[in-house]
């Protein structure tokens, strides 16, 4: 086991940056996820840690040895790709087999070890099999035992879930994590589903444009968002964002009314380039009210989502829609008129010219 | 339980014909018979003497069948078996050597295109095309300078050179669409498994396209075994000369022997046709491969 840093990691294509200046750092035995929309470099990222594509410019180590120049097979790590890649004209033994044959390894040693990933995951009764005669999941777990299988320092995960059915994707989740807990292993797991990325990994690193956004614990970054981009990514549903303007103490919409500000909020929007800012809030933050109250702003249904132990309701307030959770005994129609309370400790206030998160200093 | 449904009488109706479908039954058998007949009187010529191959009104069906032409064709200790059965060592030599080669250029080429981006990839991919847009008399003036100036007249090189050429652009295209076909991240997991690029190439991609590398290896050496014109060209000295040329040569020399020139036509096409019926699941599998994504 070991670690992964990245330093100012960059790959160009043409003039398009699909990583630009990524550094961060793995430590040794963490669970991290990388996350993203598609095309956000989250993938790029995994194959230049891989020693895939050739890096533009920055240095990766893998336990303090660095690794800019090595081949894929000398970097120590293993990878379970998203459509398995599993060898089709081999069967499952020999699948397992492969990576230890190309080590060189006794053959009674490659056996014991084949046995050993084939228990611990459960396929022994699949070893004569070729691929194609597996279903998913278990081309997944044969995937995951030829990573495992060899003990590398780091396991590289891309989107290994995906191809999964949603109930299958569930129960593969708990096992990866209890997979990672078991070994204890350095895992770097890159995923759209910031779903996925919360519930399994110890960071996650947020990544949109080939730039990381924010590489926090899921908790800090549900909590503190760093900018537009993090609160409505992560989160589901997404955090809600409104478009208003800072006035005095108050955020003023142009459909007229006002929302006043807490000391502390009314001094993080003091410190905006401009007076436009972006107010984020959380459905479970948000309260709903039936007739006009004090310091609650008004907004319009627009659907009303059942899902049995919640109730989301949609609301158009200035134009944007805003998640609201409610009991679901709530009665609540569209097209009426509400009023939502927002709470002061729990709103994020982001720079709309920036995007990034105001704060108070 | 009981089923109602199976219980109950099903109305007979009576299906209009379908005339489209006869239409084309007629059609096909009669393209049947358009192929298969010429083929089956070879065939019945062959073990006919000289004088039934020659009666008239035909012997349909011969009356005494003998395979003396097999026989004398197939006998090194005569002439005739000595020069047929070299004819026959020439042509096998000389289009064996063209799949081969064909195979061990057309590979890597066909890999290249499928997965390296360079500089000139696509004018050199249409490049490849362009031999097979004209007809192949066309370069027969051309490579026959360029043989002569090569000092490659008379060899079998030439003929080698040349074929090459016909049966390279095909085999490349088609190799190329099974290398597109083969997802990389086969050879990424191989190459973080512990592989070099070309081990990845040797030991999972080139097993994952054998039947692609039969087919078009079939087309080399059908097109090499049967090419004709270049052979008779390129070739002036009798014990070089692959088949097509020798039989032709072979039976003009010695007055019309029917029944020995079809005995050596029918023992000319027995490579290809047993080629053919032992390798054709991969050559179907090769030609349909890509047509429905797996």
């Amino acid at each position: 086991m070991a670690e992964v840093v990245l330093q100012n990691v960059i790959k160009t294509y043409g003039n398009l940056y699909a990583v630009n200046d990524v550094s961060l750092t793995v430590n040794d035995g963490e669970f991290i996820a990388l996350v993203g929309p598609s095309g956000c470099g989250k993938t790029t990222t995994l194959n230049l840690i891989a020693g895939l594509l050739p890096m533009s410019g920055g240095d990766i180590s893998i336990g303090n040895r660095i690794v800019n120049d090595l081949d894929p097979k000398d970097r120590d790590i293993a990878m379970v790709f998203q459509n398995y890649a599993l060898y089709p004209n081999k069967t499952v033994y020999k699948n397992l087999a492969f990576p230890l044959q190309m080590r060189k390894l006794p053959k009674e040693e490659i056996d014991r070890k084949v046995q050993d990933a084939a228990r611990l995951l459960d396929i022994t009764h699949l070893l004569d099999r070729k691929p194609r005669e597996l279903s998913g999941g278990q081309q997944q777990r044969v995937a995951l035992g030829r990573a495992l299988v060899r003990d590398p320092a780091v396991f590289l995960m891309d989107e290994p879930l995906s191809n999964l059915d949603a109930k299958l994707r569930v129960q593969m989740r708990s096992e990866i994590k209890r997979f990672h807990h078991n070994l204890n292993a350095t895992v770097v797991y890159v995923t759209h589903d910031q779903l996925e990325a919360v519930t399994m990994a110890d960071k996650m690193a947020v990544m949109s444009g080939g730039l990381l956004q924010q590489y926090d614990t899921p908790a800090n970054v549900f909590a503190n968002p760093v900018n537009t981009f993090v609160a409505s990514f992560v989160g589901s549903p997404a955090m809600s964002l409104i478009p208003l303007e800072a006035v005095g103490n108050a955020l003023r919409s142009p459909e007229g009314w006002e929302l006043p500000l807490s000391q502390l909020n009314a001094r993080k929007a003091a410190n905006s380039t401009t007076n436009k800012i972006v107010l984020g809030a959380r459905h479970s933050t948000l309260k709903l009210h039936k007739a006009a109250t004090p310091g609650a702003v008004p907004g319009k249904v627009y659907t009303v989502e059942p899902t049995g132990d919640v109730t989301f309701a949609q609301v158009f307030i200035n134009g944007a829609v805003v998640n609201i959770s409610l009991e679901p005994t709530a009665r609540i129609e569209p097209d009426e008129m509400v009023w939502v309370e927002f709470d002061q400790e729990r709103m994020h206030l982001f720079d709309a010219e920036t995007t990034m998160a105001l704060k108070a200093i | 339980m009981t089923d109602t449904t199976a219980t109950r009488i099903r109305p007979v109706v009576k299906k209009p014909v379908d005339w489209w479908r006869w239409a084309g039954r007629v059609f096909l058998t009669f393209l049947l018979l358009f192929t298969v007949l010429p083929m089956a009187w070879m065939i019945l010529t062959s073990v006919k003497s000289q004088f039934a191959a020659m009666q008239y009104p035909p012997q349909w069906w011969p009356a005494e069948p003998t395979l003396n032409n097999y026989f004398k064709l197939l006998d090194p200790t005569q002439r005739i078996g000595q020069d047929f059965l070299r004819y026959f060592w020439n042509s096998f030599y000389v289009s064996l050597l063209t799949t081969i080669l064909g195979v061990v250029v057309a590979v890597p080429a066909a890999y290249a295109f499928s997965r390296f981006r360079f500089p000139g990839r696509n004018f050199m991919f249409f490049a490849v095309l362009v031999r097979n847009m004209f007809p192949a008399v066309v370069f027969l003036m051309p490579l026959f300078l360029l043989m002569r100036w090569m000092g490659l007249v008379n060899t079998h090189g030439s003929l080698i050179l040349t074929y090459l050429t016909f049966g390279l652009p095909l085999s490349i295209w088609l190799l190329k669409g099974f290398y597109d076909n083969i997802p990389i991240q086969l050879e990424q997991a191989a190459r973080i498994d512990g592989a070099t690029r070309l081990q990845a190439f040797l030991l999972i991609v080139m097993p994952l396209s054998t039947p692609g590398i039969i087919a078009t290896s079939i087309f080399s050496f059908i097109g090499a075994w049967n090419e004709y014109v270049y052979a008779y060209t390129f070739l002036s000295r009798d014990d070089q000369m692959t088949l097509p040329v020798g039989i032709q040569r072979f039976f003009t020399e010695f007055a019309t022997d029917w029944p020995g020139l079809m005995a050596a036509t029918f023992l000319m096409s027995v490579p290809v046709v047993v080629m053919f019926l032992v390798l054709q699941k991969y050559f179907v599998r090769a030609l349909t491969e890509g047509a429905v994504k797996h």
